[in-house]
């Protein structure tokens, strides 16, 4: 009866909260221009407060274009292309959409979901660009790159010393995991730390041996392979099982000295400039070139773009296209290098303005690695890639964790890929 | 295949204890009850850790550096106690206000499921009418479906109704599922009818009885609804994900994985966050234990 | 399937006059509306927001729906797909792999606990709720605790094995066989406090009476549970039985966070399936069709139940 009487109390009171809470929702949601008369855009985009990079190209494009005002609409980063997905079903309207990976841009440009940017693409100086052509689409652009991510070798300058890393084969730079590899226990240094991403072992096989991903004849992965499991074999690296069940962080493994080299994408200089600007982190870090199959003096590594499209749908398309050219061009470019981002525009310029980034390291072989001779992309885009890519990644576990040996594996990968993909 | 499983297994835990209220356990006395219950006891007390160690792990985690949550192998004492995670994590994000649409949605979704829910059973198992089983069927029919196979439908229809990006959305969504139905309709049928009938003649209408002498009775079943809805409406991430844009309508469960970058997470702030959104659950839990284990029933027929 | 409840108010007319019909008849359909009108205040919005999305979703499974473009009808193109599909086949196998350990292993565990902390012993509301707190504490801690417990080197799960003299003991998250009894194991862990609390609340409801006579005849303790508890619980084991079962078919967090599905896809289940086919890959209609398959196979055994619910009452 108690309950009851309470909830009878209760009841009004919740009631009338949540008329007066959804009648606030509902105004002023929907609008094309803000109050003060400029052209509204809005933008979709990943966790606006941890991601600068965001608020760099927002800022810098709203001091050009006074008329126009960019608006983010935040979206979590964990499942940012599922709720795209969704909102773009239910017909939504916002202006510039964020292209977390090539692969989710294909999908919405093939439903015919972006509207075309080919103009303003061969408008672009191509070879000043990195990344542009992956997201050419039989002869059309729906999207432009603002920012190139590539593979590269992080490394603990203390703990290396005075070791030449600058033209390092893998057979090297498995010599030297070994090398580096001291203690035991909670001491433990490992030589090197691979995190479990298929990519670190198959997407380098791919661009560094000429590959084919899509292709369904997997034996160019087995030496890559082969120095992956022969580094665990050795404990010269943390073991694949161990980093996935504890659900390891890669940076962990560099800024608490537990692993001397770390391959992995460019991306990370900024978190770990970042780190250390609060405090979290004092580790002397550099980068190397990414390690090479091929001895020929060439540095060949895989990477990403990230690239701003436009809704089919958008509200205010002219302004959203202004903001996507802009922010790819040279201008966004200097913006996101001014805080450590890898952009996908490059010249001397910004690459002068990435490295006066401060805390960035500025030695010659740090500037070398930020200038590979090609970059390939990760994954090839086309309707399989999906299906594949968990093909290969469920495999590419089963080996790791060694319930399979390495051929085992790649005849699976290949029986797989050949008849399971339609 | 419900009853069959059951007599086949259940005999391991229910071994060293009676069924039932056992107030009539102290009354015998005697030593061997006595070194049973220390034996109980401490059975009891060495699971109840076991049971507890995640959450030892969680908490321990919360107030360490974001690097050491993550290792291999486990650290369970912190090199160094950062107790200020629990401070900051209220100026880093509104996380106040992320409590408070929390309330503010569990409450509600809880309120109207309960409400809504015990008066549908109550028509479900207690009135006979032409088309009641059917829609009964429909609404059991329909727990079968994962919401991942209709969360994209059911997302274009909201649009279509102008109703994404606000609380309506997920409170309609949410408050008239199939499990508050069943559940009640369930705990309905122990009541005998013979209450009812009496109800009835002593010139009671449906509502009333429902009102005056269906739900008193049902208070246990009642308790655990609202304990059980509110938690799983507290603990909801993919719905609120969907449905709410605006970061001012965001609930605490959102801005847990605001912390989680597109290649990095700030994995303690996760866990000061989780702990600190387990204490207003904690709270209902304990508000609620004494009403699903207090009343020790009896038919309930007056007189 | 019918799913009748146990007779309510009784309108039976046994008299044969016109006047009694006539009665019946009135009463007949006052009973429809006031039935109707209990009903209705939760029926509009299930039925609106759930009911007609879910049958929308399943009728999309005979179409190519993307998400963005107009369906176009494939009829049973989806479907042909479907048989031909590994991957549809392993989860399947996974996900009743998962509900037959997790199914009885649950309910055991819950009305086990339940009858337990039902007593009035001394501090019991503090392990009523410790119990619950696996239910509430975070996803993460709970995998990344069960994967240190199960860790094939070093977790203290296998050094109790080897110190019993087991001489392979298990590699559980990173092993195919072992994958699967490892996630039940924490499933059933982190569900059995969410059914106690219905196991309790049906407690409550077993009239003390019934216990008074039962001991009146001599019956000791496992026989009151047995004649007394067992049977009065019946209708809350019948939901909790529902429930679980359901909700095993449709396993989805704990995978996601715990195993990913891996190692391989040795821990595959359909709502993985479906949320990958569907949402992240955009084809509709093919995510549909497994869900048409998982929602047949769910109702298929809750039939069953309800049926064998029936028998035991009668």
């Amino acid at each position: 009866m108690k309950l009851k009487k309470k909830l009878a109390h209760i009841a009004p009171l919740i009631v009338a909260t949540a008329l007066t809470a959804t009648a606030c929702n509902a105004s002023g949601t929907d609008s094309s221009s803000s109050a003060d008369g400029k052209t509204v855009v809005k933008i979709a985009l990943w966790n606006y407060k941890t991601t600068p990079e965001f608020k760099a190209l927002i800022d810098g494009f709203e001091a050009k274009n006074p008329d126009i005002d960019v608006q983010p609409v935040d979206i979590l980063a964990d499942n940012y292309p599922d709720k795209v997905t969704t909102m773009l079903a239910g017909g939504d309207t916002t202006d510039v959409l964020t292209m977390k990976n090539v692969t989710d841009y294909a999908r919405y440009a093939t439903r015919g979901q972006l509207l075309p940017l080919t103009d303003e693409a061969t408008k672009l100086d191509k070879a000043s660009y990195s990344g542009l052509d992956d997201y050419d689409l039989d002869g059309k652009y729906y999207a432009l790159p603002y920012r190139s991510d590539f593979w590269v070798l992080f490394y603990n300058k203390d703990m290396a010393g005075t070791t030449n890393m600058s033209k390092l084969t893998w057979d090297d730079y498995a010599q030297l995991a070994k090398k580096f590899t001291k203690g035991s226990g909670s001491d433990k240094v490992y030589g090197a730390y691979h995190h479990i991403w298929r990519s670190v072992v198959q997407a380098m096989s791919s661009a560094q041996t000429g590959g084919d991903q899509l292709g369904g004849d997997y034996a160019f992965f087995k030496d890559q392979y082969e120095m992956a499991l022969g580094l665990q074999k050795a404990k010269a690296t943390l073991s694949f099982s161990a980093a996935s069940s504890n659900q390891v962080t890669y940076d962990s493994q560099l800024t608490t000295g537990k692993a001397a080299m770390v391959p992995m994408g460019s991306w990370w200089a900024a978190a770990l400039l970042a780190e250390k600007k609060q405090g979290k982190n004092d580790i002397n870090w550099g980068m190397a070139p990414i390690p090479q199959i091929k001895n020929d003096g060439k540095t060949v590594t895989f990477g990403s773009p990230t690239a701003f499209a436009v809704n089919k749908k958008a509200k205010n398309a002219d302004a959203a296209k202004k903001f996507v050219t802009w922010a790819s061009g040279p201008e966004g470019a200097a913006a996101v290098a001014k805080i450590g981002v890898t952009p996908a525009y490059t010249s001397g310029e910004i690459l002068d303005t990435f490295f006066s980034v401060e805390g960035m390291p500025t030695d010659e072989l740090s500037r070398k690695a930020m200038q590979p001779t090609t970059v390939q992309l990760e994954m090839p885009v086309s309707d399989k890639t999906s299906d594949i890519d968990q093909i290969l990644k469920e495999e590419h576990e089963l080996i790791m964790s060694g319930e399979k040996s390495v051929d085992e594996g790649i005849k699976e990968m290949d029986d797989r890929v050949r008849n399971e993909v339609q | 295949m419900n009853t069959t499983v059951l007599r086949k297994d259940s005999s391991a835990p229910a071994e060293p204890a009676p069924g039932g209220p056992a107030v009539e356990h102290r009354a015998r006395g005697g030593a061997v009850a006595v070194t049973g219950q220390i034996a109980l006891y401490l059975l009891l007390a060495v699971v109840a850790l076991a049971v507890l160690l995640p959450f030892i792990w969680m908490l321990i985690s919360s107030v360490k550096d974001d690097r050491d949550v993550f290792t291999v192998p486990i650290q369970w004492i912190p090199e160094d106690f950062k107790w200020e995670n629990f401070s900051t994590i209220w100026t880093r994000v509104p996380f106040g206000a992320y409590l408070g649409n929390s309330f503010f949605l569990s409450v509600v979704i809880t309120f109207l499921q309960v409400f809504t829910g015990s008066f549908a059973a109550y028509g479900f198992a207690k009135m006979r009418f032409p088309g009641r089983d059917l829609l009964f069927t429909g609404y059991i029919a329909t727990i079968a479906v994962p919401w991942q196979a209709y969360m994209v439908p059911q997302y274009v229809m909201m649009q279509k109704f102008g109703l994404v990006n606000s609380y309506t959305s997920l409170i309609l969504l949410q408050a008239f599922g199939a499990f508050g139905v069943f559940l009640m309709r369930q705990f309905y049928l122990t009541i005998p009818d013979e209450v009812s009938e009496a109800a009835r003649l002593d010139g009671l209408t449906e509502y009333g009885i429902w009102a005056r002498i269906v739900l008193p009775l049902s208070k246990p079943a009642l308790a655990s609804l609202a304990l059980l809805t509110f938690v799983n409406t507290w603990n909801d991430y993919m719905g609120p994900f969907i449905y709410l844009t605006d970061n001012r309508l965001w609930t605490v469960q959102l801005g847990l994985r605001a912390f989680i970058g597109q290649y990095d997470a700030e994995s303690a702030m996760i866990m000061t966050g989780s702990v600190l959104s387990v204490v207003p659950v904690l709270a209902v839990f304990l508000l609620g234990q004494r009403y699903f284990v207090q009343g020790i029933a009896t038919t309930g027929v007056k007189g | 399937m019918s799913v009748a409840a146990p007779p309510a108010p009784k309108t039976t007319s046994s008299g044969a006059s016109a006047a009694h019909q006539a009665a019946a008849k009135r009463r007949r359909r006052r009973n429809l509306l006031v039935g109707w009108s209990f009903i209705l205040p939760n029926f509009l919005g299930f039925a609106t927001l759930t009911l007609v999305p879910v049958i929308g979703a399943l009728a999309i499974s005979f179409t190519d729906w993307n998400s963005y473009t107009t369906p176009k009808w494939v009829g049973l193109d989806n479907f042909q797909r479907l048989w031909n599909d590994s991957n549809f086949w392993a989860a399947l196998q996974n996900t009743f792999y998962y509900a037959a350990g997790h199914i009885p292993l649950t309910l055991v565990a819950s009305l086990g606990l339940a009858v337990l902390l039902n007593q009035k012993l001394r501090g019991v509301h503090v392990l009523r709720t410790a119990f619950f707190f696996p239910y509430i504490t975070s996803l993460v801690a709970v995998a990344v605790v069960w994967n240190m417990l199960l860790s094939p080197e070093s977790g203290p799960v296998n050094q109790f094995l080897t110190f019993l003299g087991v001489d392979h003991p298990p590699g559980w998250t990173s092993s195919q066989d072992w994958a699967m009894p490892a996630l039940i194991i924490a499933s059933v862990w982190r569900d059995m406090g969410y059914y106690m609390v219905l196991f309790l609340a049906g407690l409550q409801t077993v009239p003390a009476e019934l216990y008074e006579a039962a001991r009146v005849d001599g019956a000791g303790p496992w026989q009151r549970f047995w004649h007394v508890t067992l049977p009065g619980l019946r209708p809350t084991t019948f939901f909790v039985t529902v429930m679980i079962t359901v909700s095993s078919f449709k396993v989805f967090d704990l995978v996601q966070v715990m195993t990913e599905g891996g190692p391989g896809r040795s821990t595959l289940v359909l709502s993985q399936l479906i949320f990958r086919e569907g949402i992240t890959q955009g084809r509709f209609g093919y995510a549909s069709a497994v869900s048409l398959a998982l929602f047949l196979i769910c109702l298929v055994i809750t039939v069953i139940q309800f049926q064998m619910q029936r028998r035991s009452e009668r």
